[in-house]
Order: C-alpha cells, then sequence, then structure tokens
C-alpha cells in the first residue's frame, strides 16, 4: 500500500497490483461460452478484457461465473522496433505537414497585411509618380500634381493634396480635402475623412471609412 | 571661388527677373563681387531691368561657342563697379545649350565672382534643367497662389534629380522667396499665408517681398528697385541681399498691414 502525502498529510491511499490480463473479442457466443466452461480454472484469477461487441448474455454469463472483465479498454502492448520507428516516421511527416500548413496559413495571412512594405520619408512633390509594387508606409506629405499608385496597401501620415489609387486590402490617411482618392477603381469622397487617420476598406463591395483614433496624433 | 545660384520658379511672371536683378545689385551693394547670367536664350530681358540693353555686345552663347571671351561678353554696370551682367542670345533658341558647355561657363565665372546668380527661364524645359545643372544653391521665388506655388513644387522636384550635385550624393541648398505679398488679402485670407506655403514647399525661408507698384516702373526705366531707398520691394530685396552676403537681417512681417496698426491707434484716442 502506498500513502500519497501533500503537506497537510495523507489525502490518497492507494494500492499497485501486477495482474493478468486475458484480452480477447467475442465472435460466436456459443463457442466462447464453452471455452470458459472448460477452461474456467485457468481464467477465474485473470482480468478478462472484451474488446468489440458485449451482448447481454455474455455479460450475464460472465457475472454468473464471477469473472472479473473490463469491456473496450485499450491496453499497453509491447512493439517491435520496427513498429516503433515507423510510427515515429509518420508522427515525424504529420508534424512536417502540419508545419507547413500553417507556414502557409501565415504567410496567406501577411499577404494581406504586408507585401514587400517600402517605407518613404520624403515629400512627394508635384509632377513625381510612384508606382509602389506592395504596401507602402509614407511619413510625409504628397503635394498637389504628385500621382501614387500601390497594389498593396497604403499608409500616408500626412496631408495628401495630389491623387492616389490604392488596391490593396486597406488605406489609411488622414482629413486630405484636396486629394484626389480612388480605391480600387472607386473614387472615395474626402469629406469622409475625419480629422485623424481613417482606415478606408472593401467590406462587401462597399467602401467602409473607420476614423482609428479617437484623439489627434502628433507624429512628430 | 564663389557661390552658383539659380534663380527658379516654374511658373512665368512671378518675379524671378526682377528678383535676379535686384539681389545682383543688393549683393554689389554689400560690396561682394556679383554676375548675373541671363539664361532664357531667346527671350532676355534681365539686360533691359538692368539698364542695360545698350550696352550688349556679345553674348552667353557666343562665349560658350567661343566666339567671343568671356572678358569681352562680361558687361561692367555703372551704378555698382561689383555689379556684372553676361547677356542671354536673342536670336537662338535653348537648344544650343549642353551640359559640358554651361559646366566649363559656370566654372570660369565662378573662379571670378564671390556670386553668380542665373537668372532660369519659366518651364522645366531643357533651358531650366541646364541653369540648375551646376547650380551650389537655389532661390525659389513663388507669389502666393496655389499655381505658383504647384509649379514651384514641380521645379523643385526636377532640381533634387537632376542636379550635378544631388547625383554625387550632395544636397542643392534650397531658399524660398515670397514675392508680391498683399498684407491685406493675406489677412482677410484671399492670398496664402506663409507658413501654408512654407509647409508645402518644404525649404528654408530666405525672404518676403510685398507687393510694390514702383517696381513696374524700375523695370522699365531700367533702374532696378534696391536703388529707391524708400520702396518697400527695394527694402525687402536689400535685406534678402543681406542675408546672403552673411549679415543676421531679422525677418520683417510683412503679412500685417500698416494701416491696420493706424486704424487701431485711431480707435484707441477715440
Amino acid at each position: 500500500m502506498l500513502l500519497i502525502n501533500n503537506n497537510n498529510g495523507a489525502f490518497l491511499q492507494s494500492n499497485q497490483y501486477s495482474v493478468k490480463v486475458f484480452e480477447t473479442t467475442v465472435v460466436d457466443e456459443v463457442k466462447f461460452k464453452e471455452f470458459f466452461d472448460t477452461n474456467y480454472l485457468l481464467f477465474k484469477d485473470h482480468l478478462i478484457v472484451i474488446q468489440g461487441k458485449l451482448s447481454s448474455s455474455i455479460k450475464d454469463y460472465l457475472e454468473k461465473k464471477k469473472l472479473h472483465y473490463l469491456h473496450d479498454v485499450s491496453l499497453p502492448k509491447g512493439r517491435s522496433r520496427k513498429a516503433l520507428e515507423e510510427e515515429l516516421k509518420v508522427l515525424h511527416t504529420e508534424s512536417k505537414v502540419n508545419e507547413q500548413i500553417a507556414q502557409a496559413e501565415v504567410e496567406k495571412l501577411s499577404s494581406r497585411l504586408q507585401n514587400n512594405l517600402t517605407v518613404l520619408d520624403e515629400m512627394i512633390r508635384s509632377g513625381r509618380e510612384l508606382n509602389i509594387n506592395g504596401d507602402l508606409l509614407l511619413l510625409s506629405r504628397v503635394n498637389s500634381g504628385a500621382t501614387i499608385k500601390t497594389t498593396g496597401n497604403l499608409i500616408i501620415t500626412q496631408v495628401v493634396e495630389g491623387s492616389i489609387r490604392c488596391y490593396g486590402n486597406f488605406m489609411m490617411l488622414t482629413a486630405s480635402p484636396k486629394a484626389n482618392i480612388v480605391f480600387h477603381d472607386v473614387e472615395v469622397d474626402n469629406g469622409l475623412l475625419a480629422d485623424r487617420l481613417n482606415r478606408v476598406e472593401l467590406k462587401n463591395n462597399e467602401i467602409i471609412i473607420t476614423p482609428v483614433l479617437k484623439k489627434e496624433i502628433n507624429w512628430a | 571661388m564663389g557661390i552658383v545660384i539659380a534663380v527658379i520658379s516654374g511658373k512665368g511672371g512671378v518675379g524671378k527677373t526682377t528678383a535676379t536683378a535686384n539681389l545682383g545689385l543688393g549683393i554689389a551693394i554689400n560690396e561682394k563681387k556679383c554676375v548675373v547670367v541671363d539664361f532664357d536664350i531667346g527671350q532676355r530681358n534681365l539686360d533691359m531691368i538692368l539698364g542695360l540693353e545698350n550696352r550688349v555686345v556679345y553674348d552667353m552663347v557666343q562665349v560658350m561657342e567661343g566666339e567671343a571671351s568671356l572678358k569681352q561678353a562680361l558687361i561692367k554696370s555703372k551704378v555698382n563697379e561689383n555689379l556684372h551682367f553676361l547677356a542671354a542670345s536673342q536670336t537662338r533658341d535653348k537648344s544650343v545649350l549642353d551640359s559640358d558647355k554651361v559646366q566649363k561657363l559656370v566654372a570660369e565665372l565662378k573662379e571670378e565672382f564671390d556670386f553668380v546668380i542665373l537668372d532660369a527661364p519659366a518651364g522645366i524645359e531643357s533651358g531650366y534643367e541646364h541653369t540648375i545643372e551646376f547650380a551650389d544653391a537655389a532661390i525659389v521665388v513663388v507669389n502666393p497662389e496655389v499655381s505658383s506655388i504647384r509649379d514651384a513644387d514641380r521645379a523643385i522636384g526636377i532640381l533634387d534629380s537632376k542636379s550635378f550635385k544631388v547625383k554625387n550624393g550632395e544636397e542643392v541648398a534650397k531658399y524660398l522667396i515670397i514675392n508680391r505679398i498683399v498684407a491685406d488679402m493675406v489677412e482677410s485670407g484671399e492670398m496664402l499665408r506663409s507658413e501654408d506655403i512654407l509647409e508645402i514647399l518644404n525649404i528654408k525661408l530666405l525672404g518676403k517681398v510685398p507687393e510694390d507698384k514702383g517696381v513696374i516702373d524700375a523695370s522699365n526705366q531700367g533702374k532696378p528697385v534696391v536703388l529707391d531707398k524708400k520702396s518697400i520691394a527695394g527694402q525687402a530685396y536689400m535685406r534678402i541681399a543681406g542675408r546672403l552676403c552673411g549679415k543676421k537681417v531679422d525677418m520683417k512681417n510683412i503679412e500685417v498691414s500698416d494701416d491696420g496698426l493706424f486704424k487701431k491707434l485711431a480707435g484707441i484716442f477715440k
């Protein structure tokens, strides 16, 4: 008998036994009963484990004979080294596949959030045309007569007076009453841009403009 | 070794040539050796504004093509001996300019003078590009109106991409002159405020010049307005010339009208 203690004294009493287990499945009920009748002496101290189907008549029979039994339990089994290696290999490839799936998911997500991010901190003067393949983070103003086109997302932290064309998932813009803003070939009414950073995105073929920050922010 | 300053604007008619003439004379009055060069080939005006039109014998193109020496073509002003002038050709056009010739001419002028001021043509064509190509600094002249600001912005953009200095990884200094400011109109909001202009163009302010009716008459007579001590535009150009010569001259706020102050004072005594 074993006593397991914590600081407050014994809280669990346990005993350990080693028993012989006879594992079987019922194929023919009559033959099953005949087998246990003839070998009763051999099995009366065994723990019998029935895997699969267990009918009530067999249950009754086992109880009447006072045989100890369990139904549908998985027992630890000995395996050959080869089988073990085989199983490890399967597990390994499984984890690899899972890893690849996870990576693909991350890539899918990041392709939505950020692809080839370009960060620029220079004034875009009149007459300049920027064609950005991917995302653009611009930390300066866009002057009247300048054009910016991005295939990805566009974030501009200062006033825009030129025109912008964005084909990404979203744009972030401050209030820009003089700008010409086209998002996925649809002209955005710049009167809807509040005097702070706004998120412009396409949801179910509708352009949604959401002011992002409650307070005006100072980027300096 | 002098400094080469290009006077640019993008848009025409904002007062580039007037500014060039007045700054040239202003610098000369500050006792620095100065040459003003008219780069508006085919449409020269600077000679008239400086009052030197009857003294032009050889022009810049003839110097570049070796038909005349630089000494022969340089005209010394009678008003101030520190001021020299090199005329543009009136008969040729902009296509005669090429980078090597311009570079050689500018280098020669730089050896001899403290200030080399190049009057750029309006627009952003090849003539403009050659003017700014070898400049160390640029003075951008604008009027307080949107079209002038946008054209100046474009001209600055070209300066930042085509200048020889920028191509070699250096920076061209850029200074702003806001010309023809009418205080009343700024106060009433009809004219752009200089803070707004500076925010858009993002370059250093060199000076503000008020609108002055005397400028037209001065140009017609060939006597730059800096010579008139009473002229408010002339005073403004003298302050700018002083700054260019390294003097510390405070920025005068000309965007507040004087009669506004008078009215306020009159109001007190009522």
